[in-house]
C-alpha cells in the first residue's frame, strides 16, 4: 500500500505539510481576511458582480414579459430554468456531505475544506432556489405554495413534489446555514479579538454570539455540532432523493423510473466535489494554501470523485437495461433517442464528461496532478448540467404521442440566466472570501500535530 | 380620431405618412392600435417598452380624443325580454358564393357571440364549416373599412350618394352603357331581383359573376350535357360507392357540411356486422377527401382527364381509347360501381375541365344515380359565373367599361394573373365594395365599405333552393353598407334600408309570416329536381374539342396545380385570426401557404422542407418556400390560393405567398412545364406538428371492414397491459352526471371545424406565427394527423385530440397548489385564479393537450375583439394553464334550466362547441353514466377503446376505431 496514500486515513500522520504552529494557522488565515481589498480580488468582485447585476436584470425583464422570453413550447414545459435549479442543488450537495457525513466518520481531513464547501452549498442552493421562484407563471402568486391558513380557503397539494421539493430544499438551506454559521463562530470570534478598528469589533462581538472559547463553550459547541451533523447527514440523502422525484413521480418516460433517488444523490455528491475541486484550486493558488490543502486532500476528493462518477455511470447503463427488460415500447424509444436521436450530441456529452474522463483518475499521476483535476473538475461540471438538460428536456420533447413532440432550443435570456447565475454565485462567494475565514481555524488546529497530546514530537516516522 | 376629423380634410389613413413619415415611426404607430399577434412575432424587439412609451405620448398629441371617454349607464328601459347573461339565438343566413348556409347565432346583450348551424335549415341541419365557425371574429375584425373613402381620402355614404346619382341620370339615359357590375356568385332572391331590374332599365349594362375558385367548368360541362344550368346536388349519404374526381367535397368545397354529414352517414359502422360506404379518389395534392378514401391514386391533372374517359369508355358512355390507370384498378371499380348502380355517386371536382364535368353527368345517369344519389336543380336565385375571368378583363381592357363597381370582389389580388391593376387604369369610375380597404379598394376611386352579414339584412338561398333570410344580430359597428342597400343604391339611384328592399322581395302576406320566415331561418323550397337526359352527343363534342395531354411532368417539367386554402379558401378569410392560425389540416402549416412537393420529387430536385425557391413557368416566376406532403403526385407541385396579401390587415398583410399572380390567368387551375430552381435561402415554417408518423404505437386503431368482422374487439385487444390497479381505494364516480365523450375516427375527415368552433367558444387567443413556430399553440382541441404505410403514397389518419378529463388525472396529481381538480362529475377543471404556472401539469400530460399562456395574449386586445369574447369564459391572464374544459359553461348552463325546469338534465341537452360544429357528427357527448345515452352506448360499442388506458389514468373520452373499407378485389393492387 501507498504509504501517503494511507495517511490520508489516519490522522497521525500530518493532514497540514510544513511544520506550522497553532499562531501560523491564525495568521495565514486572518490575514487574508484583513489585509487590504487587493486590485485582484476587486477585479474578480466587479466582473462577477456585473454578470449577477445581468442576471437580476433578467429576471425583471422575465417578470414583466413572462417566461415566453425563455425558448419553453408545450411538449417541454420545463428547460433550462429547472435544469439551472437541479444543477445547483446538486453543487449544494458537497458541503454538508464533507462537513456532516465525513465529520460523523472522523474523517479528519476535511477541515482544510469544510468551511468554504459549506459556504459553496448554501452559495448554490441560493442560486438553485432562484430559478423555482422565478419558473413559474404568475410570480406573485408563489405565495399560494405555502401552507399558511388564509381567507381564501387555499391550502397546498400535499401530493405534489413539487411541494416536498419546496420543503427539502428549505429545510437543507436552514440546516446547512446553522451548520455553517456554528462551526463559524469560534473563528468569528479570533477575528474579533484581533480586530484593530472598534466598529469592526463590534460588528464581529455580534455575530460571534459572545465567545471566548471557555472550555464549557467549548464542549457546548462540539455538542451542538454533532448534533447538527447527525441532523444534516439524512438532509444530503433526502434533498436530491426529493429533488429526483419531481421527474420520478411522473408518468412520462425517461422520468418514471425508481432510480431516480439514488442515481441523483450520486450525481449530486459527483458534482458538488467537482465544483468543491474547482474553487479550491483556485484558492489554494491564488491564496497560497499549499500546506492547509494539501495533495493528499485533493486526491481523497478526486477518489470520491471517481467513485461517484462511476455510480453515476452504472446509473445510466442501468437506465438503459431496465428500458429494454421492461419491455415498455414508449421507455425503450425514449432512451433510445436519447443515445440516438435529437439529442444525442447533449446526451454524449453527458456520458463523456461524467463517465469517461473521471477514468483518469485511476491513475495516481492523474489524481495528483493540478492542473489535469483542474480540468476534469470543469468537465464534470459541464457533464452534470447536461445530465439534467437530458433528463429534462429529451424526455419531455418525445413522450407518448408523436403529434405534439417538438424540439426545445433556448433562447439569448436561457443562456443569459445560467450564465448569470454563476456570477450570483461568485459574487457571493467571493465576498465570503474576503471576509470570513475561508478555512476553519479552529478545526484545524485541532487536527496540528502539537494539538494532540500524545504526539508530543510530532512529525516523527511511524 | 375620426370623430373629430372635418370630412374630406385629407387626415384620413395617409395623415400618418404625411405626418411623419420615417418607417419607424409608422411602427409605432401601428402599434398604437395593437393586436395580439402582430404584437407577439417578436417580443423583444416589438414590444420595445420605451418605443411604446414614446409613442404614446407622440400620438397623445396627434389625436388625444381617439377613444371617446364612455359612460356607463344601465338601461332606464330595459328591452323586452332580456335578461342579462342569458345569451338568445336568432337564425339567419350566411352566403358563401352561391353556396348559403342557415346558422343560428348566439347574441349576448346585442353582441353576437358565437355562430351555430341552423338545425332547421336543410343545408345546415345544426352543422356548419371551418369558415361560418370564424365569420364572428370577421365581423368583429378592428382592419375591417370604416367608412367611405374616395380616392383614399375619408369621405361619406352620403357624398358617394351624391356622386352616384349624377352619375345614375347619365347612366341611365345611355341606357347603362359602359356601366358593368361585377359580383361573386351569388345566390339570393333579393339580388336576383335587382339584377332583373337593372337589365330592365338599363339593358346595355353588364352584371358580370366571377368567382376565384371559380365552378364555371362545372357549370359548362353541366349545361352541355343537360342544355340546361343546373346544379348537382350529391347526396353522400345514399352512396354506396363514391369515385371522387379531384373534388375535395369533405375539405374546401363549399358544401362540405352536407356532404361530411352524408359521408359520415353512409360511413358509420354499428354493432359487428356493419355495412358501410367506399370511396375511390383520384386526385393530383393530396386533400382530406383523399385522407379518407379506401383506395386512393395519384394522378396529375392531365392523367385525370383521361381517367374519366377511361372510366366513361369502360361504362360505355363513350368510345374512347385512353389508358392511364391499370386494367384490373378499372376494371374492380367498374365492377364496384355498376354492383351499386342506382346507389353510386361519381363527383368530379372545379380543377377539372367542363368536358369531364360532362363526362360525369352521363356516367351517373349510366350508372343511374341521377335522380338518386345526386340530384339536379334549376334555381330561379342563382347569379352564375357565366365567362372566364380573362373575358371580363379584356371586355374592359377594350374601354368598353367606363364604369366599374365591384360588390364584394377583390379582383386587383385574385385576377393579378390578368393584371387586373392595369385594366382598371382605362375604367372612368372604379366603385369598390369590400369589407377591407383592400387592394382593389387602394386602386378603386371610390371604396364603400361592406357591413358584415351579421349586420345586414338580405338573404340566400342554398343549392336545393331553400330560402332563407340573412338577418342582423347587430347594427353596423362602422358607417358601413349591407350589400343589398349597395346593390340597390346602383340599381335603382335609390338608397333604401336593407329591410325594405329584402321584405320587397320576399312579399310575405303577413307580418306575422315574415317572423315566421325570420324565426325558423329557412323558408322551405318550391323546387323540384330537374331530370334532364345526357345529351350525348354534345358531351362527346366537347370532349373532342378537349385535349388531353398525359404527359408526365417530369423534375425539369413540372405541373403546378392551385388548390383553395383549407383555412383561407379564397383569401377572402384571409385578415381571420383564427383561420390564419389554425394549422392546415394535411400539412399542419400555420401563417403561411408553401409549394408542396412530393419526398420524391424533393428529393430529385434536391429541396426539403423551408428551402425558398423559384418557380419559372411562361416567364413568370414565383418565389416560395418549400414544404414536403407525402402522398403529392411525383413530379406535381400543389400552391394554395388566398396567401400573400399587400394591403388588407395585420393579419393577412406579409403572411405566405400569392401565387395568383403566378396563374396563367386561361380560367385554369394547372401549370404545365413549370421549372424550379433553389434560391440560397431558407423561410421559417410554423408547422404544428414535426413528427408525421406514429412511430407503431397504437393511437389510431385501424382495420379494414373484413378484418374488423373476424375480430370485432381488434382495438381494445390491441394494447396488452398488467392489471391497472391502485394503492388505494379509487373514487367510483358512479352517481349523478358523469360525463364522457366519444369521438369517432371513422367519420372524422379532419375537416378542422371543431378547433375553430372550440377557438370561438371559449376565447382562446391567436399567438402569431413565431410563438406557433416556437410550439405554443393554444387550441383546446387539435388535430393529430399521422402517415401510414408507403411513404411516397401514404395513408393519412385524424384524430381530434383534447383534454381526456382522466378520472385518475396524472396532471392532478402534480399541480403544488390544487388548481387543476376533479369534480364530482369526473370533469378535470381548472381554476385560472389559482394557477401559479408550474406547468408541472402540462409536462405530465401524456396527450400534452394543456395550453399555456407564456405572453399576456389577451391584453391587448381592440375593443372589437374584446366584445367579441364569450363572457360564460374567462379570459385568461398570462402566466396561466388552459385547456378543454369539455366547454363546462354550457355544461353548467343545461345543468341549471333542467333545475329551473325540475328535471335532470336530457341527453342531448349539452353538446359541447366541438361536438355542435362537427358536420360529420363524429363527436357525441354527454352522461355515461346513463346507460341509455348515446355516449354510453358508443363507448360499449366494440370499437371503442382508449388511448394510452394502460397508464391507469382513466381517460373519460374514448375513440372509436377507424374502419376502412378498401375493395377486397384490390387488395394485391396498388
Amino acid at each position: 500500500m501507498n504509504k501517503e496514500v494511507d495517511a490520508a486515513y489516519d490522522y497521525q500522520v500530518p493532514l497540514i505539510t510544513g511544520k506550522p504552529t497553532f499562531g501560523w494557522i491564525t495568521e495565514k488565515v486572518s490575514s487574508i481576511v484583513e489585509s487590504k481589498t487587493s486590485k485582484e480580488w476587486a477585479l474578480l468582485f466587479g466582473l462577477a458582480s456585473s454578470v449577477m447585476l445581468i442576471l437580476l436584470g433578467s429576471i425583471g425583464y422575465l417578470v414583466w414579459e413572462g417566461i415566453g422570453i425563455w425558448g419553453l413550447n408545450v411538449p417541454v414545459g420545463w428547460g433550462w430554468a429547472i435544469v439551472n435549479f437541479v444543477f445547483w442543488v446538486g453543487i449544494g450537495h458537497a458541503g454538508t456531505l464533507i462537513s456532516a457525513i465525513l465529520f460523523l466518520f472522523r474523517q479528519k481531513w476535511r477541515t482544510s475544506i469544510n468551511r468554504f464547501a459549506e459556504a459553496m452549498t448554501i452559495f448554490a442552493v441560493i442560486c438553485a432556489l432562484i430559478f423555482p421562484g422565478i419558473h413559474v407563471g404568475r410570480i406573485w402568486a408563489v405565495y399560494y405554495f405555502f401552507p399558511v391558513p388564509n381567507q381564501m380557503d387555499m391550502w397546498p397539494n400535499f401530493r405534489s413534489p413539487l411541494l416536498w421539493d419546496f420543503f427539502a430544499v428549505g429545510t437543507y438551506f436552514t440546516v446547512s446555514f446553522l451548520f455553517w454559521y456554528t462551526g463559524l463562530v469560534p473563528d468569528l470570534a479570533t477575528l474579533r479579538d484581533r480586530a484593530k478598528t472598534t466598529i469592526r469589533k463590534k460588528v464581529l462581538a455580534i455575530f460571534s454570539l459572545g465567545w471566548r472559547g471557555g472550555n464549557k463553550q467549548w464542549k457546548h459547541y462540539e455538542l451542538a455540532y454533532m448534533l447538527l451533523a447527525g441532523l444534516s447527514t439524512p438532509l444530503v440523502l433526502s434533498v436530491h432523493s426529493v429533488v429526483s422525484t419531481d421527474f420520478a413521480t411522473a408518468v412520462i418516460p425517461g422520468w418514471h423510473t425508481t432510480i431516480f433517488p439514488p442515481y441523483f444523490v450520486a450525481g449530486a455528491i459527483f458534482s458538488g466535489f467537482a465544483m468543491v475541486m474547482t474553487l479550491a484550486l483556485i484558492a489554494r493558488r491564488v491564496y497560497n494554501l499549499e500546506h492547509i490543502l494539501t495533495l493528499t486532500h485533493l486526491e481523497n476528493m478526486n477518489k470520491i470523485i471517481l467513485t461517484t462518477g462511476m455510480m453515476v455511470g452504472y446509473s445510466y447503463s442501468m437506465e438503459f437495461f431496465i428500458s429494454w427488460y421492461s419491455g415498455n415500447p414508449y421507455e425503450t424509444f425514449i432512451f433510445m433517442q436519447r443515445a440516438f436521436g435529437q439529442y444525442a450530441w447533449a446526451y454524449w456529452i453527458m456520458v463523456s464528461c461524467n463517465v469517461f474522463i473521471p477514468q483518469l483518475f485511476w491513475s495516481r499521476k492523474i489524481r495528483r496532478s493540478i492542473p489535469a483535476m483542474f480540468v476534469i473538475s470543469i468537465f464534470v461540471n459541464i457533464g452534470m448540467w447536461f445530465e439534467r438538460f437530458v433528463i429534462i428536456a429529451t424526455s419531455l420533447s418525445q413522450d407518448f404521442l408523436p403529434s405534439s413532440w417538438d424540439y426545445f432550443s433556448p433562447t439569448i435570456w436561457d443562456i443569459i440566466m445560467l450564465v448569470g447565475s454563476f456570477g450570483l454565485f461568485f459574487t457571493l462567494f467571493l465576498l465570503f472570501i474576503r471576509f470570513l475565514p475561508m478555512v476553519a481555524m479552529a478545526e484545524l488546529k485541532g487536527v496540528l500535530p502539537q494539538a494532540d497530546p500524545h504526539h508530543a514530537h510530532e512529525g516523527e516516522a511511524h | 380620431m375620426k370623430e373629430n376629423m372635418k370630412p374630406n380634410s385629407k387626415t384620413y389613413w395617409r395623415s400618418m405618412d404625411q405626418l411623419a413619415d420615417t418607417p419607424e415611426f409608422q411602427k409605432i404607430v401601428e402599434r398604437e392600435f395593437p393586436e395580439g399577434a402582430s404584437e407577439l412575432k417578436n417580443p423583444v424587439t416589438r414590444r420595445n417598452f420605451l418605443g411604446l412609451m414614446g409613442a404614446s405620448i407622440a400620438f397623445a398629441g396627434l389625436a388625444s380624443c381617439r377613444r371617446p371617454v364612455e359612460k356607463i349607464v344601465p338601461y332606464v328601459k330595459a328591452p323586452e325580454k332580456m335578461i342579462p347573461g342569458v345569451p338568445k339565438y336568432y337564425a339567419t343566413t350566411m352566403p358563401l358564393g352561391r353556396h348559403a348556409l342557415g346558422l343560428l347565432v348566439e347574441s349576448h346583450e346585442g353582441r353576437p357571440t358565437k355562430i351555430e348551424g341552423n338545425p332547421e335549415h336543410p343545408e345546415s341541419m345544426g352543422k356548419t364549416h371551418i369558415f361560418a365557425q370564424a365569420e364572428v371574429l370577421n365581423m368583429y375584425d378592428p382592419d375591417r373599412a370604416k367608412v367611405t373613402s374616395s380616392k383614399g381620402v375619408e369621405s361619406s355614404w352620403d357624398a358617394f350618394k351624391k356622386f352616384w346619382k349624377e352619375h345614375y341620370d347619365a347612366l341611365s339615359a345611355a341606357k347603362g352603357e359602359g356601366l358593368m357590375i361585377l359580383s361573386g356568385e351569388m345566390a339570393s332572391p333579393t339580388m336576383q331581383r335587382l339584377r332583373k331590374e337593372l337589365s330592365k332599365q338599363m339593358p346595355k349594362a353588364k352584371w358580370v359573376a366571377d368567382e376565384p375558385i371559380s365552378g364555371l367548368n362545372m357549370h359548362k360541362g353541366l349545361l352541355a350535357a343537360t342544355g340546361q344550368a343546373l346544379q348537382a346536388k350529391a347526396h353522400y349519404d345514399k352512396a354506396r360507392v363514391i369515385l371522387s374526381i379531384d373534388h375535395d367535397f369533405l375539405g374546401t368545397d363549399p358544401g362540405s357540411v352536407a356532404a361530411n354529414r352524408g359521408f359520415a352517414e353512409g360511413r358509420r359502422v354499428n354493432g359487428a356486422h356493419a355495412e358501410m360506404n367506399r370511396l375511390y379518389m383520384v386526385e393530383t395534392a393530396f386533400s382530406i377527401t383523399g385522407g379518407m378514401a379506401d383506395h386512393r391514386k395519384r394522378l396529375t391533372q392531365g392523367e385525370l382527364e383521361l381517367f374519366t374517359r377511361q372510366l366513361a369508355n369502360a361504362l360505355g358512355v363513350i368510345s374512347d381509347n385512353a389508358s392511364v390507370v391499370d386494367a384490373k384498378w378499372m376494371n374492380a371499380l367498374v365492377k364496384d360501381l355498376k354492383k351499386n348502380k342506382g346507389a353510386s355517386l361519381v363527383v368530379a371536382g372545379f380543377r377539372q375541365t367542363a368536358a369531364a364535368h360532362a363526362l360525369v353527368y352521363a356516367i351517373n345517369q349510366v350508372l343511374e344515380n341521377n335522380g338518386r344519389t345526386v340530384t339536379y336543380f334549376n334555381n330561379p336565385d342563382l347569379i352564375l359565373q357565366k365567362n372566364s375571368a380573362s373575358e371580363m378583363v379584356d371586355a374592359i381592357k377594350s374601354g368598353s367599361v367606363k364604369t366599374l363597381v365591384i360588390v364584394d370582389r377583390n379582383p386587383v389580388y385574385t385576377h393579378s394573373a390578368l393584371n387586373f391593376a392595369e385594366a382598371l387604369k382605362k375604367v372612368d369610375n372604379v366603385i369598390a365594395f369590400s369589407p377591407y380597404w383592400d387592394e382593389t379598394g387602394h386602386a378603386a376611386h371610390w371604396h364603400v365599405p361592406m357591413s358584415h352579414f351579421l349586420e345586414s339584412w338580405g338573404d340566400a338561398s342554398d343549392v336545393q333552393g331553400n330560402r332563407s333570410v340573412i338577418q342582423p344580430l347587430i347594427a353596423p359597428l362602422y358607417k358601413t353598407i349591407s350589400p343589398v342597400r349597395f346593390v340597390n343604391m346602383i340599381v335603382n339611384g335609390t338608397d333604401k334600408s336593407d329591410a325594405d328592399i329584402v321584405k320587397a322581395t320576399w312579399r310575405m302576406k303577413s307580418e306575422k309570416d315574415w317572423r315566421r320566415v325570420l324565426y325558423k331561418g329557412v323558408y322551405d323550397t318550391q323546387l323540384k329536381p330537374v331530370n334532364a337526359a345526357a345529351r350525348m352527343n354534345k358531351i362527346a363534342g366537347l370532349v373532342s374539342g378537349q385535349k388531353a395531354d398525359a404527359t408526365k411532368p417530369t423534375a425539369n417539367a413540372l405541373q403546378v396545380v392551385f388548390q383553395a386554402s383549407a383555412s383561407l379558401y379564397d383569401g377572402r378569410y384571409a385578415n381571420n385570426g383564427w383561420l390564419m392560425e389554425v394549422p392546415d389540416p394535411v400539412t399542419h402549416i400555420s401563417w403561411d401557404n408553401a409549394a408542396l412537393i412530393s419526398p420524391a420529387t424533393a428529393k430529385a430536385l434536391n429541396v426539403s422542407n423551408e428551402d425558398m425557391v423559384t418557380l419559372t413557368a411562361g416567364g413568370k416566376t414565383l418565389d416560395i418556400v418549400v414544404s414536403v406532403l407525402p402522398g403529392m403526385s411525383e413530379n406535381v407541385i400543389a400552391l394554395e390560393l388566398g396567401y400573400g396579401r399587400t394591403q388588407t390587415g395585420r393579419i393577412a398583410d406579409g403572411n405566405g405567398f400569392d401565387v395568383y399572380g403566378f396563374m396563367s390567368g386561361n380560367g385554369s387551375y394547372t401549370l404545365s412545364g413549370v421549372t424550379l430552381s433553389r434560391k440560397n435561402e431558407s423561410y421559417p415554417l410554423a408547422n404544428t406538428q414535426d413528427h408525421n408518423a406514429m412511430e407503431g404505437r397504437p393511437i389510431i386503431r385501424e382495420a379494414s371492414l373484413e378484418e374488423y368482422e373476424k375480430e370485432p374487439m381488434f382495438a381494445r385487444e390491441m394494447v396488452e397491459h398488467p392489471p391497472l390497479v391502485s394503492l388505494w381505494d379509487e373514487r367510483s364516480y358512479d352517481t349523478g352526471y358523469q360525463w364522457g365523450m366519444a369521438i369517432d375516427l371513422s367519420t372524422c375527415s379532419g375537416c378542422n371545424t371543431c378547433v375553430v368552433a372550440c377557438q370561438s367558444e371559449n376565447n382562446i387567443p391567436i399567438i402569431g406565427k413565431e410563438q406557433v413556430r416556437n410550439g405554443r399553440e393554444m387550441h383546446w382541441i387539435r388535430l393529430d394527423r399521422y402517415f401510414k404505410g408507403d411513404p411516397d403514397n401514404p395513408e393519412m389518419l385524424f384524430q381530434p385530440m383534447g383534454c381526456q378529463q382522466c378520472e385518475n388525472a396524472p396532471c392532478e396529481q402534480v399541480c403544488p397548489v390544487q388548481a387543476t381538480l376533479h369534480d364530482e362529475e369526473g370533469l378535470n377543471v381548472m381554476t385560472y385564479n389559482r394557477c401559479v404556472g408550474t406547468r408541472y401539469c402540462s409536462n405530465n400530460c401524456p396527450y400534452k393537450v394543456r395550453r399555456f399562456n407564456f405572453f399576456n395574449y389577451t391584453n391587448s386586445y381592440p375593443e372589437t375583439i374584446k366584445m367579441l369574447q364569450n363572457p360564460d369564459v374567462t379570459v385568461r391572464f398570462r402566466g396561466v394553464m388552459e385547456k378543454c374544459t369539455y366547454c363546462t359553461q354550457r355544461i353548467q348552463e343545461a345543468k341549471i334550466n333542467a333545475k329551473n325546469e325540475g328535471r335532470l338534465v336530457a341527453d342531448g341537452d349539452i353538446q359541447t362547441a366541438c361536438q355542435q360544429a362537427c358536420p360529420a357528427d363524429a363527436i357525441v357527448f354527454g352522461n355515461i353514466n346513463d346507460p341509455e345515452s348515446r355516449v354510453s352506448k358508443l363507448q360499449k360499442e366494440n370499437r371503442a377503446y382508449k388511448l394510452l388506458e394502460e397508464l391507469n389514468v382513466k381517460p373519460r373520452t374514448s375513440f372509436l376505431a377507424r374502419i376502412k373499407n378498401p375493395n377486397p378485389e384490390l387488395e394485391t393492387v396498388a
